[in-house]
């Protein structure tokens, strides 16, 4: 695996010298689950204005209420 | 697709999934059915049983005990019902993409919507594992030990199973946990509900002047089933697990079969609540000196109360290291950093040290004398019904994402059942929280 790595010249990032890793283990991980992979970012979706409006509001309504919430709780503990 | 060492480099934590992933393999292609259950079994039950947390149970308790079991009954398999359609999504996509919920909302959607669900989770996480510190409090004070030991006790847990340096280990040592979630089912069989008191309590009717502490009820119980951690615990579980998309068959078994649990467990917290219940008896916040296990001894006898109290110790020990492990996944998503129980500490160090923070900053908070402690419970799954359409909203975009999710995206009646959810949930946490709110200002009396 280290020579893998050295002819990649990509550093390993958790380097753990006790791992035995064989060929049959590979085989069953899927490409897209590599850390190599998953590290890469996802690209960008294009949000509607509509859609992004109405996120907005969602999100100004739940920050709106759980203020109400937390108001309340504290009151009650007065 | 497959790969060899030789194509990708490869780190200790692709080594450690994939050594999992072969036991799968074999499982698979030996046509060992249940063999491949258990082995994929795991994220949906401990999602749906660490739900069934200390807040939840004592809400569940509380709802029998106040009102008996005619409304919340019928509830209960409903709002689980509701739990296996959001969880199925996040098992759903976790598996296809192999990535968190917090990831994909920050790169998919923008970094201001991946920090708020962060953000939100951490505030609500916090006090709900406040409340499971409290939850393990009230279960070991009726054995006469204190706080210190509860929080000596939570810690231990969480530090203990995130030494492995394997998410298989985690995972297992949860899972053995979450079994003794039963215990509530047990409560309520020691209980001995008589068929009369059964009957009676269904028919019991919610009293009609204390609109608030029903919609409290309401809301706390919906917050009992569906939590925003459960969206980011699941998804990212099911990713660092490896689940791909041809487990997705199996995650569902996983997730129908945490649910159906959490509701049988949950309904046997309700039936001991309800042995509790006298209809003019003391309002929920009367059960916070005695607790529950004290006020159970005393109607149903010490064997209900002393499995009562170590039901309430387990729920909360679970849901700290659930909650904990959510908390971990979102910060290290969001960070952009390693975040699985696969990788070791030195390299997953932002992973394994907000598991442990948030674990002790909640710790600290239940050591302070006096603390309310079943109005912080009930109030933590408040809290989290509030913020929790948000979460479901991106959700729901997620599963509908032709470009991640290809094939995989959600059916029409997904979406419509999802929809119904989001709607539901909105309104309950909007109803307690704006009718709350008026309240305490005198707007209305």
């Amino acid at each position: 695996m280290n020579d893998a790595h050295s002819s990649l010249g990509v550093p390993e990032r958790d380097p753990r010298p006790a791992q035995r890793f064989d060929d049959e283990q590979v085989v069953h991980l899927e490409r897209g689950q590599l850390v190599t992979e998953t590290s890469r970012p996802v690209p960008r979706a294009a949000l509607s204005a509509r859609a992004a409006g109405g996120l907005w509001a969602l999100r100004v309504f739940a920050a709106l209420v759980s203020l109400m919430v937390m108001y309340t709780f504290i009151d009650q503990l007065r | 697709m497959t790969v060899t060492p030789t194509e990708l480099p490869l780190t200790g934590e692709d080594t450690a999934r994939s050594r999992d992933r072969l036991h799968v393999h074999r499982a698979r292609g030996q046509n060992r059915r249940w063999l491949l259950l258990w082995l994929l079994a795991g994220p949906g039950i401990l999602a749906m049983l660490g739900e069934n947390d200390g807040p939840s149970m004592i809400a569940y308790t509380a709802d029998g005990a106040q009102y008996g079991l005619a409304f919340f009954v019928p509830l209960i398999p409903v709002l689980f019902a509701m739990a296996y359609i959001c969880q199925e999504m996040c098992m759903r996509v976790g598996a296809v993409t192999h990535r968190g919920y917090g990831a994909l909302v920050l790169q998919r959607y923008g970094r201001a919507w991946g920090w708020f669900g962060a953000a939100d989770l951490t505030l609500t996480n916090l006090v709900t594992l406040v409340a499971e510190f409290v939850s393990i409090r009230v279960g070991l004070a009726y054995f006469h030990l204190g706080s210190g030991i509860a929080v000596a006790l939570g810690l231990a847990l969480v530090v203990f199973t995130l030494s492995g340096g394997r998410y298989r280990r985690w995972e297992r040592i949860a899972l053995g946990l979450a079994v003794f979630n039963g215990l509530f089912l047990l409560a309520a069989i020691l209980a001995r509900p008589r068929g009369g008191t059964v009957v009676r309590s269904l028919a019991f009717v919610p009293p009609g002047g204390n609109v608030n502490t029903l919609l409290l009820l309401l809301a706390s119980t919906v917050g009992a089933t569906v939590t925003p951690w459960m969206i980011f615990f699941q998804q990212s579980a099911s990713a660092d697990k490896g689940m791909t998309a041809r487990d997705v068959k199996h995650g569902r078994c996983d997730t129908a079969a945490g649910a159906a649990l959490a509701a049988v467990f949950g309904g046997g917290a309700l039936i001991a609540g309800a042995a509790l219940l006298t209809g003019k008896g003391p309002g929920i916040q009367g059960f916070t000196g005695a607790g529950f296990p004290g006020a159970l001894t005393h109607v149903a006898g010490s064997a209900a109360g002393t499995v009562f109290a170590l039901g309430l110790i387990e729920a909360g020990a679970v849901a700290i290291l659930t909650i904990c492990a959510s908390t971990a996944y979102a910060a290290g998503e969001c960070a952009g950093v390693s975040h699985s129980f696969n990788s070791s500490p030195r390299n997953a160090a932002a992973f394994y040290a907000a598991n442990i923070a948030i674990a002790l900053l909640a710790a600290v908070v239940i050591l302070i004398p006096g603390a309310p402690l079943l109005s912080i419970a009930l109030n933590a799954n408040v809290l989290a019904t509030v913020l929790l359409p948000v979460s479901l909203v991106f959700m729901v975009m997620l599963a509908n994402d032709t470009a991640l999710m290809g094939p995989w995206v959600n059916k029409r009646w997904a979406n419509a059942i999802g929809i119904t959810v989001i709607a539901f949930v909105g309104l309950c946490g909007a109803a307690y929280g704006i009718d709350s709110f008026l309240q305490a200002t005198h707007l209305i009396g």
